[in-house]
């Protein structure tokens, strides 16, 4: 039932955005959550989606698992787009029945922000999860952010939660399913019904899949005990990061494609 | 020569009382010890077998040798170093490693590789060391071909090796198995033992293994049975199941000793020590008891009614040309399965893991579609349900109770009663009728009905998965589907499942067991089918099953542990009486020894 959701899992491929060191793409990732929100004018927002498919590319990502990727947010991406299609009421009337209210700006609106909202799923798991492995990412954060310890931020332990957190989805999301499956056995039904019902229905899913959280996170303590884990002090790595040359190039090239994308924009408004 | 061991070659267990905290691992009765004044020793370099029922403190005394735990009076000493020692503490927890039960919740690395390095990170191993030590780990357990697959893609066997690696790389004096072979199939089981124990002697490892399963525990040098938190009995294999009743701490004694023992009975005689170090030797006796001269016409017990062929009775399922794919076609988890439940039967569903056995009853159930073919049930005479029909899905929910494996983890209402209603509610019956029926199905699981009022949290493991059987029961269906329903209970409460398994099905439920125990599904299937990389290979009686060895060799699955045994007596013994005739094959150890002392009888007559 919830097999098919890919969003936060790693892809296994060898490519160049795979072997680009996590800082970099750490980073690249802030810049154009900056610049996806930055954007306004829609040959900008062009642009920048094909600057996305050069990624797509870059990171030898098949189009199922690009579809996998987005499928889960299309809905809620539909239903930003209706809602602002429906509240905003500046611009030039081009549809207007009863209480409903379509103008021109409100469309272009409402496509931008729909748009915006899948740019924004595809390249986050295009700079991370699919390119990075949780683990990873931990590490960039923590390198990332490691001057932060000097004024006492636990860093390391943030990172550490983090990359776990990570590493328990496809496990919690197996679980889920399996409960839902053995409620569904006994005439569950979460599909039907009056809203409430159904958030509802999510109640007794939601209990086991707690309890079973704690069970779990009880259990990896001691095992991360027993493999003598005691925080970030003198720890090493067996994979640790080094930026290379290719990671310059690759950073200096998605960047000078962000800032033309914001100079476009500017030019263009 | 038998000299005093020194402190320093191995670990000492001193009066040890330990209690969990109010904040104990699972909440429940927390004044309790876990342990109390548990005393026991281990040589630097040997195999001990941990054995004890369920809640007995063996998990316990592995946490304490590991430091994960420090004990509240007493001393541990591992290897000349104490545990309470502070300054020492780090130490000990480097040189002793676990495995525990659940591969999904010990592995923190996403890749395997950078798993297996987690220990060895957190030593702050250097580089150039650390990259060997990684790769010579995944080598010793032959998984280095997956150092770089995503660690959840893994089987759960292959899962279990990864976490042998992690405590490898280590490089540990110490390696205890906390239950680590429960979750697997047989044969992920013997590859599993096989790299620990080959480890043991290339590394010199101190092996301690936590387990419920008998013949694990005769693989090793010394076992050593945990009773309420004390150490009951200890000795060699052949020492403890010779003289000592493990029965009392919730155990059972092999299946071919329990074989060997009731023909002992029978004959008058006692088994020793010496006749159990090996089944060669056990063979060896037992041929000597049936040719003595004055082997004893004893007082053998009737034959037991057989169980009437079912396939003679009414069918109540039938799965037919069953399709299954999860990708739309590419690839398919079960291929053209056919399949006959009659009513009243128990069915076994066997095979090794990741076959496509709980895809299979998941259809039964209809929480899956067939990508083609059809399950057709028949709740009575001249009525048909289709599992690919929209309209009759919840008939067949209601027709066909599904359990799932580890059910007592999907438990969520307030209070037990509450939880076996929710089916109930979902079929809006009056509040009278779901009391009665709720009432009525605890009473068949045998829980109390006191229990009923208590939160499903606060039950014991054995307790929850009855409920949690209840709450399906409650439901009154013609067929009752379990996935593995004794996995992780100890052997007493393994036999307990497997009696109200039968108590059920004669009071009139039609029986499917998913199981991966090749013993337990002779000993009480009445057919058995077996899956094989998605396919039905073999519907038989287990009798027809287990007769044929080349057959199953063909299949790829073993005989049980009593008919392997059995059948190597019977050819000896074909050799000295050549005149003689055995019944059919039981699968009971008791009964196949008294099958087999009842046959020797005849042949003796004759002569």
């Amino acid at each position: 039932m919830l097999n098919n959701i890919s969003l936060g899992r790693y892809y296994k491929a060898d490519s160049l955005l795979h072997r680009t060191d996590p800082r970099v793409k750490t980073l690249l990732y802030l810049v154009y959550l900056v610049v996806i929100f930055l954007i306004k004018s829609p040959f900008a927002l062009f642009a920048l989606g094909l600057v996305i498919v050069v990624q797509l590319f870059m990171a030898k990502v098949s189009a199922p698992v690009v579809w996998k990727t987005i499928s889960p947010v299309l809905p809620l991406s539909v239903f930003i787009m209706i809602l602002n299609l429906l509240t905003i009421k500046q611009g030039n009337v081009v549809f207007n029945w009863k209480m409903i209210t379509v103008t021109d700006y409100g469309f272009t609106r409402a496509s931008l922000m729909g748009i915006r909202l899948i740019f924004l799923i595809l390249s986050t798991s295009l700079m991370l999860t699919l390119t990075t492995t949780p683990l990873k990412i931990a590490d960039a954060l923590e390198s990332l952010f490691s001057p932060l310890k000097i004024i006492k931020v636990p860093v390391h332990e943030m990172a550490m939660m983090m990359s776990i957190a990570l590493r328990f989805i496809p496990t919690l999301i197996e679980e889920t399913d399996k409960i839902m499956k053995a409620q569904v056995s006994r005439g569950a039904d979460y599909d039907t019904g009056s809203f409430l019902n159904r958030i509802k229905g999510y109640i007794t899913v939601l209990i086991p899949l707690f309890v079973s959280s704690f069970r779990r996170a009880e259990e990896l303590a001691v095992a991360m005990d027993a493999r003598c884990y005691r925080g970030g002090v003198g720890r090493t790595k067996l994979n640790p990061l080094k930026i290379k040359s290719t990671d310059i190039l690759v950073g200096l090239f998605l960047a000078v494609c962000a800032a033309g994308l914001v100079v476009m924009d500017l030019t263009l408004r | 020569m038998k000299g005093k061991i020194s402190r320093v070659e191995k670990i000492s267990v001193q009066n040890v009382t330990f209690t969990y905290g109010s904040e104990g691992v699972d909440g429940s009765a927390p004044e309790e010890p876990a342990v109390e004044n548990l005393s026991l020793e281990i040589e630097k370099g040997s195999y001990t077998a941990i054995l004890g029922a369920n809640g007995s403190g063996k998990s316990t005394l592995a946490k304490l040798i590991d430091v994960i735990e420090v004990p509240d009076s007493g001393k541990i000493i591992v290897f000349g170093k104490d545990t309470s020692d502070d300054s020492v503490f780090w130490q000990i927890r480097e040189k002793s490693t676990c495995v525990f039960q659940n591969p999904d919740n010990q592995i923190v690395g996403t890749i395997v590789e950078e798993d297996v390095a987690f220990g060895p990170e957190n030593l702050g191993v250097r580089l150039p060391e650390l990259r060997e030590r990684v790769d010579q780990a995944l080598k010793d357990v032959g998984i280095y071909d997956l150092r770089l697959r995503e660690a959840s893609s893994l089987s759960g066997g292959q899962k279990q090796k990864l976490a042998i690696a992690g405590a490898l790389a280590m490089k540990p004096d110490v390696l205890i198995l906390d239950e680590a072979t429960a979750m697997l199939d047989p044969k992920s089981r013997d590859e599993f033992l096989a790299v620990c124990e080959d480890m043991r002697l290339k590394k010199g490892l101190t092996l301690i293994t936590i387990t419920h399963d008998m013949s694990e525990a005769m693989r090793s040098g010394r076992i050593i049975i945990i009773s309420e938190g004390h150490a009951a009995a200890e000795g060699t294999p052949a020492h403890i199941f010779a003289d000592i009743n493990v029965e009392q701490y919730g155990l059972r004694r092999p299946v071919a000793v329990r074989f060997a023992y009731e023909i002992a009975k029978l004959a008058g005689k006692h088994l020793t020590e010496e006749d159990l170090t090996g089944e060669a030797e056990l063979r060896e006796k037992l041929i000597k008891i049936f040719t003595a001269s004055d082997l004893s016409a004893g007082n053998v017990p009737e034959l037991k009614p057989v169980d009437p062929d079912y396939r003679v009775r009414r069918k109540i399922m039938s799965v037919k040309d069953l399709f299954s794919s999860y990708d739309g076609g590419k690839t398919f988890a079960l291929k053209n399965i056919n399949l006959d439940v009659f009513e009243g039967e128990i069915l076994g569903i066997v095979g090794e893991s990741g076959c496509g056995k709980t895809t299979l009853i998941s259809h039964m159930n209809s929480i899956m579609k067939p990508s083609s073919g059809e399950i057709e049930i028949y709740p009575e005479e001249g009525k048909t349900l289709l599992c690919s029909k929209k309209g009759d899905v919840q008939q067949i929910r209601q027709t066909v109770g599904l359990v799932f494996q580890y059910p007592e983890y999907q438990l969520f209402e307030e209070s037990v009663f509450k939880d076996i209603c929710y089916g109930l509610r979902k079929m809006k019956l009056s509040a009278e009728e779901q009391k009665d029926r709720a009432v009525m199905a605890a009473k068949s699981v045998g829980l109390e009905k006191e229990v009923l009022r208590k939160n499903p949290f606060d039950l014991s493991g054995g307790q929850k998965r009855r409920a949690a059987m209840a709450g399906v029961l409650a439901m009154r269906p013609r067929v009752l589907v379990l996935d593995e329903p004794a996995s992780g209970l100890d052997p007493e409460g393994r036999e307990e499942m497997f009696a109200l398994i039968k108590t059920l099905r004669d009071k009139g439920t039609t029986i499917v067991i998913v199981s991966h125990n090749m013993d337990e599904a002779a000993a009480y299937c009445d057919r058995i089918c077996c899956i094989k990389d998605g396919e039905a290979v073999i519907c038989e009686t287990p009798d027809e099953l287990f007769a044929d060895k080349a057959k199953l060799h063909m299949i790829g699955i073993d005989q049980p542990k009593i008919t392997k045994f059995s059948s190597s007596l019977k050819d000896e013994l074909k050799k000295s009486m050549p005149e003689i005739v055995f019944e059919k094959a039981l699968f009971e150890p008791e009964e196949e020894a008294r099958a087999v002392y009842r046959a020797v009888l005849k042949a003796r007559q004759k002569c």
